[in-house]
């Protein structure tokens, strides 16, 4: 942790003298993988072939090579035997790759002279009719693989310090709440909102479910508590136009919208949190009877309950005493629409009709439903709205409701009840409200900016939906809230504390270890052409002045190891380490040395 | 076709004494436990569903409003604890309420009041006609009340009561019929139509309203079980069986004077086997309604749980009926006894409820005498529809 390297200017990382090729010591396990490879390979002939390669010290077949059991033994094979070189031909390295790295690390080894040989998927299950063909191939694999560890360079992983601040995208409950939490840690917090206003769908509330606290009330708590802090800096009416630089390292430009012209902020930060929100579903017009009078999405329902406040409640000034709920508008569409649930209308539909029975319980209200997902204790929510004599009537997605003006100039809600024998009724109401649910926010700015990945459902998408469900495959931009996923308040409450949690693991140790597998400039070999400037996806490689002339260099913090600058580079300059020229090439250089069966053709 | 709910029908109810069925979350048990229901009356499910979404004309002309007997195994099992029992018992006296077009069941229904102030307005007007008219000389005298006026009057209020339940019943029948397919032609088209519709009248009359057939042997009564003499069906019976010959005894005496048989073969041969019906009769009918007015004062069970002021009425007037009735019958055999003051007020008193009694029974819980074998005469032509589509 002391003096960590300060990497931006570097064009090159680090590199440890490296072993002799030829003095290397390589071990070399194939994995049985409990028949899944010893099956359809001869693994003991393999083993045996590559006992015999040079610098292969070890040559084994374990049953599990991922066994805990099996783990213990290489560490300890590693240690005894001087090893320098490690190959496991097993399955992908998406699956283990990191497993057998890390044994590396604990025996002592530098993790990148580890080489993951893919013999499953690739020769295996692909080669079941043909055991001599694919052990064979293995062997050839295998060979290839020990001679890319054995030029393996001595890696170490990068360094980059890292700003303890964030930024916060989004002033509403996720956001503020996140910006908070940020700032209780220790973390400063740059919080952001397009709107002249902080607090977002949850700032315009009155009472929510389930406790029946006012959304503004809690808003305003929320604004009260960020506003004096010094480690929390707000600004309205603001949006990132520009970003740069790398993870720990963000350089990003905050547009304000002020009077008399817009101003420009330019601020270093160290993670970014995206909480930009959702917007409600719009209708189309005369979906269920949208745009007629005294049709209404729930959002407008529920403005028009909170102005209420005891009063009777009216809409257009005429009294409303009865109202039909219609229930997944714009949510569980068919495929092309909106297919998934958005999880908040059916709780909040059914408060907001508590909220009308408490306001008069001769009020008569009937929901329309497909299914009521009011999870957890907001089922509790759903049974007392049902006491208070709320009807709810099934309806079949086949047989959706329609609404019509009747011929006593009330709107009338035609469905047929499922719990009824099919019936059809006509509800003659006042007011039909769309339980509309919840849609990505129109965003493609800041989606183009942070280079974003989208759903299917077009809300924002993390790395994993379970283990990493904060992170972005952008390394340091975190999601919460509804842009990710349609949520409950409490949920995009936890989703900002998580992306706290997650800003704090990164930012918290002053620095960040990256992968050290970059690409490098030949300084010497360099012409300055430019090509690979153009080529490189993440801007990551700039002209510098060298020894009086221009050439190309990496930004090891950003460059992301694609390779996509080798091919373009005429003078053959660049070289991606853990991937050199020289390893894939002797790699290549074993696969056709190595003696392929000729086949019979098949008569 | 879609019909157009009414927003009011859960409050209505509630008016009739309806419980908090708001809590039905239509999961059927209900129905499952049910004796009585089966695939031609599905109920009492059915039946909340209607009063919750509004349908009123269906709830109200439905056959399953009568096919039910009030045992209180659905209250029992019912997880919501909506007590659907109380719910169908409130039913059947809103339908009999929506029925009657002259709202005097429903004011009776709903206000105790009312029921009260009707039932004296009526028992003065009676009272004081029989009470005014005078007796011509040589007019045969009951007590002191010329014949002549007690047929007249009764057979004024017994063609009343028939045009009213006539109406009443034509509305609901009619209703049921449309609903279940029931036409002209698939009740008289054929021999096997005029069949079906024999056997049908048969189960409603005979086995059902008769013989009880169900509410003894599926009904398997209350819980906990009475003990027989106090059992709900056998109580029933009496008083059904007691009012029946009440009521056929008067028919022969009345009979009798029509076709002018001479008085001495009267006082010889009607009167007595009159008599001796009636006063059987009576005795069973009071043995009956003096246990259903201790169940409904005690609560036993389900049935007796809830009394509107319209149903005690009903009983006490049964009741009242059959004592005066008695205590006359019983002076008159002490030969030579002669009557008294006392014996013309109380007969008085005996004519004026017994009459009040017959003009009500569209208006109270009496009025299930007329649509309780309606529907099941229904209820039997379905029965028999499914079983001729049964294999053999």
């Amino acid at each position: 942790m002391s003096e960590p390297e300060a990497t931006q200017a570097t064009p090159e990382p680090a590199k440890h003298d490296k072993t002799a090729p030829e003095d290397r010591r390589i071990g070399v396990y194939i994995c049985h993988c409990g028949g899944n490879i010893s099956d359809y390979v001869d693994v003991e002939a393999v083993r045996d072939a590559l006992a015999d390669e040079p610098n292969v010290v070890i040559s084994d077949d374990p049953i599990f090579a991922c066994s805990d059991g099996t783990q213990q033994d290489m560490i300890q094979a590693i240690k005894a035997n001087g090893l320098d070189g490690l190959v496991v031909a097993s399955c992908s390295p998406k699956l283990h790759q990191t497993t057998f790295r890390n044994v590396s690390k604990r025996a002592d080894m530098n993790p990148y002279a580890y080489t993951q040989v893919n013999v499953r998927e690739q020769a295996s299950w692909v080669h079941q009719h043909d055991k001599a063909g694919a052990t064979e191939k293995v062997i050839g694999l295998v060979r290839s693989g020990v001679a890319k560890s054995r030029l393996s360079d001595e890696l170490v992983p990068l360094r980059v310090n890292t700003v303890p601040r964030t930024l916060v995208i989004g002033g509403g409950i996720a956001g503020l709440r996140a910006a908070k939490g940020l700032a209780d840690l220790g973390i400063d917090a740059i919080l952001i909102e397009r709107q002249p206003e902080l607090g977002g769908w949850v700032g315009k509330l009155g009472a929510m479910f389930p406790h029946e606290d006012s959304g503004k009330e809690q808003v305003a708590t929320l604004i009260d508590e960020v506003k004096d802090r010094r480690d929390v800096t707000v600004y309205t009416a603001a949006e990132l136009t520009s970003k740069a630089g790398s993870f720990g390292n963000y350089e990003v430009e905050i547009t304000l919208h002020r009077e008399g012209g817009d101003k420009v902020l330019n601020l270093e930060v160290g993670s970014i949190i995206v909480a930009t929100g959702f917007d409600s579903y719009n209708p189309d017009d005369g979906e269920y009877g949208y745009g007629m009078d005294g049709v209404v999405t729930l959002p407008q329902f529920k403005e028009l309950v909170d102005a209420t406040g005891s009063g009777p409640l009216s809409y257009n000034g005429r009294p409303v005493r009865s109202v039909a709920y219609i229930y997944c508008v714009g949510s569980r569409q068919e495929a092309g629409g909106n297919e998934y649930c958005s999880k908040y209308c059916c709780t909040a539909a059914i408060h907001a009709s508590s909220l009308v029975s408490s306001l008069d319980p001769g009020i008569r209200q009937y929901h329309l439903y497909r299914d009521i997902r009011a999870y957890g204790r907001n089922e509790l929510t759903y049974n007392e709205s049902r006491e208070a004599g709320s009807v709810y009537v099934k309806f079949d997605p086949d047989t959706p409701p329609e609404v019509a003006k009747l011929d006593s100039g009330v709107l009338g809600v035609t469905v047929t009840d499922l719990l009824t024998g099919h019936a059809e009724l006509t509800l003659p109401v006042d007011l039909v409200v769309l339980v509309t649910g919840m849609v990505p926010r129109e965003n493609k700015t800041l989606i183009d900016l942070l280079k974003l990945p989208l759903g299917s459902d077009g809300f924002f998408n993390e790395i994993h939906p379970k283990l990493r469900p904060v992170e972005t495959v952008v390394d340091g931009v975190m999601i919460a809230g509804c842009c990710q996923a349609p949520r409950t308040m409490g949920e995009s409450v936890s989703a900002g504390l998580a992306a706290v949690a997650q800003s704090a693991a990164l930012l918290k140790k002053g620095f960040a270890e990256l992968e050290p597998l970059v690409a490098v400039v030949d300084p010497d070999k360099c012409t300055g052409s430019g090509e690979c400037l153009t080529a490189c996806p993440y801007d990551s490689i700039t002209s510098i002045e060298w020894d009086g002339r221009q050439i190309a260099s990496v930004d090891p913090a950003t460059c992301k190891g694609c390779g996509g600058c080798i091919p373009v580079c005429g003078a053959d300059a660049i070289d991606l380490l853990g991937y050199t020229d020289e390893q894939m090439k002797a790699a290549i250089e074993e696969l056709v040395v190595t003696e392929m069966p000729v086949k019979e053709p098949v008569a | 076709m879609a019909t157009v709910v009414n927003p009011n029908l859960m409050s209505d109810l509630q008016k009739f004494g309806a419980p908090d069925i708001n809590a039905c979350f239509s999961c059927g048990n209900c129905t499952a436990i049910c004796p009585l229901a089966d695939n031609d009356a599905t109920f009492p499910r059915r039946f909340i569903r209607l009063a919750q979404v509004g349908l009123t004309d269906e709830l109200v002309t439905s056959k399953e409003l009568w096919t039910c007997y009030q045992c209180g195994m659905c209250t029992d099992r019912c997880p919501q604890e909506a007590d659907p029992s109380e719910f169908m018992a409130t039913a059947r006296r809103y339908a009999i309420a929506k029925l009657d077009k002259t709202r005097i069941a429903r004011a009776m229904y709903t206000s105790p009041v009312a029921a009260v102030i009707i039932s004296l307005v009526g028992l003065a007007i009676f009272g004081g006609f029989f009470a005014s008219v005078q007796a011509e000389e040589g007019a045969r005298l009951v007590f002191g009340v010329p014949y002549e006026w007690i047929h007249t009057v009764g057979l004024v209020v017994m063609i009343l009561v028939a045009l009213i339940a006539v109406f009443n019943l034509a509305m609901m029948a009619r209703a049921t019929a449309k609903r279940d397919g029931v036409t002209a032609k698939s009740l008289f088209g054929s021999k096997a139509a005029w069949g079906r519709t024999f056997r049908a009248l048969w189960y409603s009359i005979g086995v059902e309203s008769l013989g009880q057939k169900r509410y003894r042997e599926d009904c398997a009564d209350d819980n906990p079980v009475e003990p027989l003499y106090r059992r709900r069906w056998l109580i029933h019976t009496l008083t059904l069986w007691g009012f029946l010959a009440l009521f056929a005894a008067t028919l022969i005496h009345y009979a009798g004077d029509i076709i002018g048989v001479p008085e001495a073969v009267a006082e010889a041969a009607i009167t007595p086997v009159a008599r001796t019906i009636g006063t059987l009769g009576g005795l069973a009918m009071m043995y009956g309604v003096s246990w259903f007015m201790i169940n409904r004062y005690q609560k036993v069970s389900a049935a007796a749980q809830h009394s509107s002021p319209s149903d005690w009425l009903f009983l006490w007037m049964l009741w009242i009926t059959g004592l005066t009735g008695f205590i006359i019958e019983v002076s008159l055999l002490f030969p030579g006894a002669q009557p008294q003051p006392w014996s013309y007020v109380l007969f008085l008193v005996h004519v004026a409820i017994a009459m009040e009694l017959v003009l009500f029974m569209p208006f109270t819980k009496f009025a299930h005498v007329m649509y309780r074998p309606v529907a099941l005469f229904f209820y039997g032509l379905a029965k028999d529809e499914h079983r001729e589509l049964q294999p053999a």
